[in-house]
Parts: structure tokens; C-alpha cells; sequence
């Protein structure tokens, strides 16, 4: 058996682990670092409900071994809300019915946190193809379609909000 | 999964050391999305893997004609690079169609070929844009034709102390378009029941100088369509003569029936999708020239 000792940063805090070589990056986080957010669906990284953010890209964490993580940084759904308050993405989820049992929602709210750091304004064809790999068995997509433009809208606001102040 | 011991070598040098050191009992992972997954099914149980994520090895060039792609380049840094838009826009459609965006993040362009899979959407492009692959071993380099590379499904010529290093590309005369068309059972996430790739030269008053057409999933390894290929050069285009050349593609497969599709379709879409991609390339050639 081959122990290996990972340091990286998962949602800001610089953290180091202790694992088999064979764990993947999704069990690191539920097992030894007890971030059960990020789920197992499928294992073989064709339904998106372990998506997490390596290195400012949403990946596949199933479909990763824990020591290809060694020096990255990584951002999971635990890492979304700031200050104990969560992201307007999150928020806009539940005002809009994104979800009904939640299980795809961890992985599908990387995804679309991934697509909003790099569009500001996504129409409804982007958001669609950043969550192709990002499979709903229970809701359907067009809540998520809705939350997502709901809380770019908010974003925009507040990032104008901010300028303003800063003149 | 089977334990094993985990290397990532801080150079390629080093990788290849460790890669004939250990030869059969190792395997190189770059992306990992297609090579985890067997290993979990326990379908390959390497004792050593070995990680080229130090080796930057994923490096897009452009020097003396040539385009080269390091294996561990990703499937979204392909789509990302303005050099492939502008010379190889049927791989990059490939790559669009891979999948989603958290495998294409991962996935890279040596995987999908050292995997030898016959479904693997890359392949077609980069056969159709004549591409070759060098493999490095601590005794040297050996470069091919990536037609020449596969043997059948998971078959390959790579010797067990052998890493694919680069992908080369040469840059295309002005004249030159090409169409990629997947066909899968939805638009992501699917594997191709059939795929591939047409390209053709062509000087004015449409007649053909050079024919590619590259398929997937219809044969044992992707293959080029040639006597098709061959009912085209010389010849004015014309819908007649696409559908001739469509035709004698359908002839030159040998697909299977499994869960994707059964041979018969696969025959069926085989010569469509030839016709509406060479109809399409034909399409793109006329407004390159309009244009310019």
C-alpha cells in the first residue's frame, strides 16, 4: 500500500492529508476530510455530482486521484458561502426551485459557479453547455437556467455597486 | 481499485526513465478520466502509475510549418487555443463535443489516442489533418503516421517502454476545409456510435487536388475511407459525385453491432453523414473564396 502526504488548499485553508495513493480526490474530501457536500453518483464521471473547482476549473473529483491534487486549490460547495452567508448562486437555487432532492446540486452549483467567473451574463445556451456533464434526474434544468441568470443579475449589481463606491 | 505506487517524475526525462524501468507493470496517467475507470473495473491493474503532470508536456506550438501538441495538452486547452481555430476548426468541434466541461478539463489529447479506443472522437480530425505522434523510449524517439499507431480496440503499436510524447500537425494550405460530425445517442456525454472527419483541397471550379475522410466507431481502429477518397481527387465536385464517394465509404467499414448501435445503422449513417460532411466541407470551401 502506497501512503502518501497531499498539501493543498481547499476552500482557502491550506490543509494537508494523509491517504492511500489510490483514494480519489472525491473520497479525500468526503473520508478524510469529512466535506461530505460533494457527492458519489456514478463513479465514473458521467453524471457531475462530484464536480469541485481544481485550480479554477470545475473537474470530475471521482475521476482524480487524491495525490494528482498535491498543490492545487480547490473549492467545493463548503466553500461557497462567505462569511456565513451563502452565495447568491446558492440562494438564487432555492428561490427559483432549482432542486427538489439535491443530490445533483453540489456538483451542479460548481458548474454554474465555474461559468459566472468567466460570464458575467450567460444566455440560457451557455449555462446548458456548462452543465452538460452535470446530470438532474429529478427537476429538470430549467430552474437551474433561471438561478443562474437570477444571480448573475445580482452580481452584476453588486460589482456596479462596488464601483460606484469606489469612485 | 488495486494498490499501487504513485510516481510523478519532475521532468519527461525522468518520467521516461521511470517508464521503461517499469515497463509493463506501469502505466502513465495524464488526465485520468478513461484510465481510473478501468483501473476501478479492475480491466488494468498497473503496480506503478506514473504522473506526467510535472513534465509540461502540454504545450501548443507552432514552428516551420508544424503544429505541436504535447499529449497532456487538455481537451479545453485545444478549444481555447486561437492557432487550432484558425487551422484545425474540425478538432476543436471534436473536442466541443467531447463529453462536458469537467472531463474536457481533464481529458487529454494522449489519452484519447493511446487509449485506442475505436469510438475516440479525436482521432478522425487528426488522421483527416494527416497528423503523426512521436513516442519517446530511453533508447529514442520513433515517430509515425497516427493512422499507423492502432491495431484494434485498446491495440496499439506503443511498446510497454514507450510514452507518447507530441502530437504534429502540419499547417494546412489556404485551400484546405474540413467538417467533423459526431453522431451519439444525446449531444454530451455520450460515446460516438459514429464519428468522423472530411477534408478536401480544392482548386478553383471545385474540382478536388486532395480528399481526407477519417472514421470512428465503424471499424475495429478508426480508418481512412480511401477509395472514396480516391472517387474524389482529380474530379469536379458535384452532389452525384459525393453521394458516389458516400456510398463507397458505407462499402470500405466493417462495423459491429453493441449497446451504441447496431451495424446496420452504423453502415446507414456511415454514408449520410459522409454525404453532409463533404456537402458541408464543399459549403465552407465556397465562402473561404467568396470571402478571400
Amino acid at each position: 500500500m502506497d501512503e502518501v502526504e497531499i498539501k493543498l488548499n481547499i476552500n482557502g485553508n491550506v490543509t494537508q492529508v494523509k491517504t492511500e495513493a489510490s483514494t480519489t480526490l472525491l473520497y479525500m474530501l468526503r473520508d478524510d476530510l469529512g466535506l461530505t457536500g460533494t457527492k458519489d453518483g456514478c463513479s465514473s464521471g458521467d453524471c457531475g455530482a462530484c464536480v469541485v473547482m481544481v485550480d479554477n476549473k470545475p473537474v470530475n473529483s471521482c475521476m482524480m486521484l487524491a495525490p494528482q491534487a498535491e498543490g492545487t486549490t480547490v473549492i467545493t460547495v463548503e466553500g461557497l458561502e462567505k462569511d456565513d452567508e451563502l452565495h447568491p448562486l446558492q440562494r438564487a437555487f432555492g428561490e427559483t426551485w432549482a432542486f427538489q432532492c439535491g443530490f445533483c446540486t453540489p456538483g451542479m452549483l460548481i458548474s454554474c459557479y465555474a461559468l459566472l467567473e468567466t460570464n458575467d451574463d450567460p444566455s440560457r445556451e451557455e449555462i446548458l453547455t456548462a452543465i452538460a456533464g452535470n446530470f438532474c434526474r429529478c427537476t429538470g434544468y430549467q430552474g437551474v437556467v433561471n438561478a443562474v441568470q437570477r444571480a448573475a443579475a445580482e452580481l452584476r449589481t453588486k460589482s456596479e455597486d462596488t464601483e460606484k463606491t469606489d469612485v | 481499485m488495486e494498490q499501487f505506487n504513485y510516481l510523478a517524475p519532475e521532468s519527461f526525462d525522468q518520467a521516461v526513465v521511470a517508464k521503461s524501468q517499469h515497463a509493463e507493470k506501469s502505466r502513465v496517467i495524464a488526465g485520468g478520466t478513461d484510465l481510473l475507470l478501468r483501473m476501478r473495473d479492475k480491466v488494468v491493474a498497473p503496480s506503478v502509475l506514473i504522473d506526467l503532470r510535472h513534465t509540461s508536456l502540454d504545450k501548443i506550438l507552432v514552428s516551420n510549418g508544424v503544429m505541436t501538441l504535447g499529449a497532456s495538452a487538455s481537451l479545453s486547452q485545444i478549444l481555447e487555443n486561437s492557432e487550432i481555430t484558425q487551422h484545425f476548426p474540425a478538432l476543436q468541434t471534436a473536442c466541443r463535443e467531447f463529453a462536458g466541461p469537467p472531463i474536457r478539463n481533464r481529458a487529454t489529447l494522449g489519452g484519447n489516442i493511446v487509449n485506442a479506443s475505436p469510438a475516440a472522437d479525436l482521432v478522425p480530425p487528426l488522421m483527416a489533418y494527416d497528423a503523426s505522434i512521436v513516442l519517446r523510449a530511453s533508447g529514442g524517439d520513433r515517430a509515425l503516421p497516427l493512422a499507423e499507431f492502432f491495431t484494434g480496440p485498446g491495440q496499439s503499436v506503443i511498446a510497454p517502454d514507450e510514452i507518447l510524447m507530441e502530437i504534429q500537425i502540419p499547417l494546412l494550405v489556404a485551400s484546405s476545409a474540413a467538417t467533423f460530425i459526431k453522431l451519439g445517442q444525446r449531444r454530451s456525454m455520450a460515446i460516438s456510435q459514429v464519428n468522423l472527419t472530411a477534408r478536401l483541397s480544392m482548386h478553383n471550379s471545385d474540382c478536388v487536388t486532395d480528399a481526407r475522410i477519417a472514421l470512428g466507431a465503424v471499424a475495429p481502429p478508426p480508418v481512412r475511407a480511401h477509395s472514396a477518397e480516391d472517387a474524389l481527387v482529380g474530379e469536379k465536385l458535384s452532389e452525384d459525385l459525393i453521394r458516389m464517394a458516400a456510398k463507397k465509404a458505407r462499402e470500405e467499414i466493417t462495423p459491429i453491432s453493441d449497446v451504441r448501435a447496431s451495424l446496420e445503422y452504423r453502415l446507414e449513417m456511415t454514408e449520410v453523414l459522409v454525404r453532409r460532411a463533404l456537402i458541408a466541407t464543399w459549403k465552407k470551401q465556397r465562402r473561404t473564396k467568396t470571402s478571400g
